[in-house]
């Protein structure tokens, strides 16, 4: 056992000292995860309408078009409207060019007209390039326009008192006048106030989840959704570079020498497969931790993920076990190993969801480590254990250690 | 210390080690002599264990070497091949390989300072040993073998492709370790290495040892004449005849083969004649060397070929 650790802790020790191919393989799968949550999930802010862009022709200069141009002015229809006054001909030009939703034109006389009760119309020219925009600026001048019907309607004897006096000329004015007509404006201002404050019938925001319905997708979830395939694909990847020692060592005569020493073969085979199962479950969780850092990615309960991500992790070392001890050399482990992964990977839901596949690809995936471990973080992310998952990948783990030891003491035996 | 018994092994129908034998004293620095394919890997990698299939025995101590798996703390391994981690550095790779045998971890790191002086990289311990020339990564290779302080070292070529320098450096340390009572088997195909370090030399082809003893007990077995190597194109048969008239002992043909030929000669007159019989029949001469005995001559009187074939 002294020796078996002894050779375990100098993997480790070899592949912390030149751990740019481990670096690499965990930095790709973050960086994959990082390209298709940004491409797939949703984008900050994505949710909000555009400012939309109105014109405004005041042909008639005066009280009420202010009014209304004032109505646009307050702040939480400026998040919603830009408004620009403009002169009619370059209004139609912006128009013509594209450049704004909708033109609200005032007519000459709008105030003069309202407060001699006299019907007036407001234009509304609309963007037919753009679909809703313009209506939801023509609405918005709608309900301006009853607002201040309703206020012309209600003062109405105050504006008229009002409106004979602006035909005198300035100096002429009787501002004196002006006191009482206000003051009977004022009183039924506080004869209504005792209606509308407070308001007896007010709106009230409230979000209603109803049956089969989601709550809305963060960014975040599609990375907590794509890292694990990820993580699982290049899981193998790192798994099978750090086993290829098995090969090398053949190869170069460090297996010989080893073999010379007083270490037995199940010694190095124990150490080669424990090195295999740590190192990748060391990586997994990096990578884990790297995600919630960088992404925000969330794994459930941390004593599920950790049970998920040491039988995946042992599951590959037991593989790759298996595998290093069938290949005959360093080359055909890595013309073999690649295409392997990339077949487990795709089928195994890595790639693509299993979903997207033709149903009868489907079952293809369950033979796969990436499938269980996919499924099992999904369910460990909901805060639920992962039994299937963990069982069939621990006792499928199991049965490939159980064919590996064998053949790799075999192979270690007539290598030396 | 070491008594080899009838070792035989063969790979399908190539017969490596043909009832070898061999008895190796402690202290004894034992230079294994032959050409490529004598079955010199063959047998230090029997005798280090990690390689099965033979028949014979091996005595070491009094047990069977292969007894007992502890057997193996007593054996230091310097294998042909570089049989450590470039990515670590001198000292890793010694805690590393020292490591594997049971010397205590203080103790260990105490040799392996010790050794990496002792084989001149002590100033590039902590270096990764990808950095060093060929001859430090030997000296390294040797050093690994030595740290656990074995009575028996196995050397299988340690002196392979690296300078003059870096060998000489390598050769000392193989007289030191066996002048400290350390028991050495060093196998080679370099006439002068086994001159400059060995106390016993065994000249070995086709799997069996053909002769062995001292330097000089093996000088003598081709005697005081002058010796006269010849190269060409001219084929053993036909070399052969063409100097076999000519009167023994002034003349002795010790070994031909179609390009390479010994001869032993009473007196330097001789070679004139044997030239001319030579060019009589229109044989191609390339090169002739005249040589006192040594060992070169010893094994190609032997095994009728050069140790470059």
């Amino acid at each position: 056992m002294r020796r078996l650790l002894h050779v375990f802790t100098n993997d480790v020790r070899r592949h912390l000292r030149a751990p740019l191919v481990i670096v690499v393989f965990m930095a790709i799968p973050l960086a994959m995860t990082a390209l298709i949550g940004a491409v797939f999930g949703p984008k900050p802010g994505a949710n909000a309408l555009p400012r939309i862009a109105v014109l405004v022709v005041d042909r008639d200069k005066s009280v009420a078009s202010k009014l209304l141009l004032g109505a646009f002015d307050s702040a939480r229809m400026k998040e919603m409207f830009e408004v620009t006054v403009i002169g009619e001909s370059e209004g139609r030009e912006r128009m013509k060019a594209g450049r704004a939703s909708a033109m609200i034109v005032v007519p000459e006389r709008f105030t003069l007209d309202l407060m001699e009760w006299k019907p007036v119309a407001l234009t509304v020219v609309k963007n037919p390039a753009e679909q809703f925009l313009p209506d939801v600026a023509e609405e918005a001048v709608n309900t301006l326009a009853v607002v201040l019907s309703g206020a012309v309607r209600a003062f109405g004897d105050e504006v008229r008192g009002i409106r004979t006096m602006m035909d005198l000329p300035l100096e002429a004015f009787p501002w004196a006048s002006l006191g009482p007509e206000l003051a009977k404006a004022q009183s039924k201002v506080i004869a209504a106030s005792k209606y509308l404050d407070p308001l007896l019938i007010r709106l009230k925001s409230e979000e209603v989840t109803t049956a089969g319905s989601r709550p809305a997708v963060t960014r975040a979830d599609v990375f907590s959704a794509v890292l694990p395939g990820m993580a699982i694909m290049f899981l193998l990847f790192i798994v099978q570079t750090v086993m290829r020692d098995i090969l090398a060592e053949r190869e170069d005569g460090t297996l010989r020498r080893m073999m010379s020493a007083p270490l037995r073969p199940l010694e190095l085979v124990g150490a080669r497969i424990l090195g295999g199962w740590l190192m990748g479950l060391a990586v997994l969780l990096v990578m884990a931790a790297a995600g919630r850092l960088l992404f925000g990615a969330t794994w459930g309960p941390f004593g599920y993920f950790l049970l998920l991500g040491a039988t995946a992790a042992f599951w590959v070392a037991a593989f790759f076990a298996l595998f290093h001890a069938l290949v005959a050399n360093r080359n055909q482990a890595g013309a073999i190993g690649a295409p392997v992964i990339l077949v487990f990977s795709l089928f195994g839901g890595s790639m693509m969801s299993p979903d997207a596949m033709p149903a009868a690809f489907r079952p293809i995936g369950l033979f796969t480590p990436n499938r269980w471990f996919i499924d099992g973080a999904a369910l460990v992310r909901d805060g639920r254990f992962p039994l299937a998952a963990v069982a069939v990948l621990g006792a499928s783990g199991l049965a490939l250690l159980a064919l590996a030891v064998p053949a790799l003491l075999r192979q270690t035996r007539s290598a030396s | 210390m070491l008594e080899i018994r009838n070792l035989t092994k063969s790979y399908g129908d190539v017969l490596a080690l043909d009832r070898f034998s061999l008895d190796l004293a402690k202290g004894e620095v034992l230079g294994l002599l032959g050409p490529n394919g004598a079955g010199k890997t063959t047998l230090i990698s029997i005798l280090a264990g990690t390689l099965g299939g033979f028949t014979g025995t091996v005595t070491f101590q009094g047990q069977s070497l292969f007894a007992s798996r502890q057997l193996k703390n007593r054996l230091g391994i310097v294998p042909q091949d570089m049989a450590f981690y470039e990515d670590l550095s001198a000292m890793d790779n010694l805690l590393f390989w020292g490591g594997l045998y049971d010397v205590p971890r203080a103790e260990l790191k105490r040799r392996a300072a010790e050794i990496l002086e002792l084989v001149e990289l002590a100033g590039r311990a902590k270096e990764p040993v990808k950095k060093f020339s060929g001859g430090m990564k030997r000296r390294l290779n040797t050093a690994i073998g030595l740290l656990h302080k074995p009575d028996l070292l196995l050397l299988d070529e340690p002196t392979v492709g690296i300078d003059v320098q870096a060998k000489v450096s390598i050769l000392d340390i193989i007289r030191n370790v066996g002048a400290a009572g350390t028991a050495v088997i060093f196998t080679t195909h370099q006439l002068a290495e086994v001159e400059t370090a060995c106390s016993r030399v065994a000249i070995m082809d086709k799997g069996r040892i053909l002769a062995q003893g001292t330097l000089d007990e093996l000088v003598r077995i081709v005697g005081e004449r002058t010796f006269v190597e010849i190269s060409g194109e001219f084929g053993a048969g036909a070399f052969s005849e063409a100097i076999q008239d000519m009167p023994a002992p002034s003349v002795e043909l010790m070994s031909a083969g179609d390009n390479l030929a010994l001869l032993a000669v009473s007196d330097t007159d001789q070679i004139p004649r044997v030239m001319d019989r030579l060019f009589g029949r229109k044989l191609a001469v390339t090169d002739l060397t005249i040589k006192s005995p040594n060992l070169e001559t010893v094994f190609l009187k032997l095994t009728g070929r050069s140790l470059r074939d």
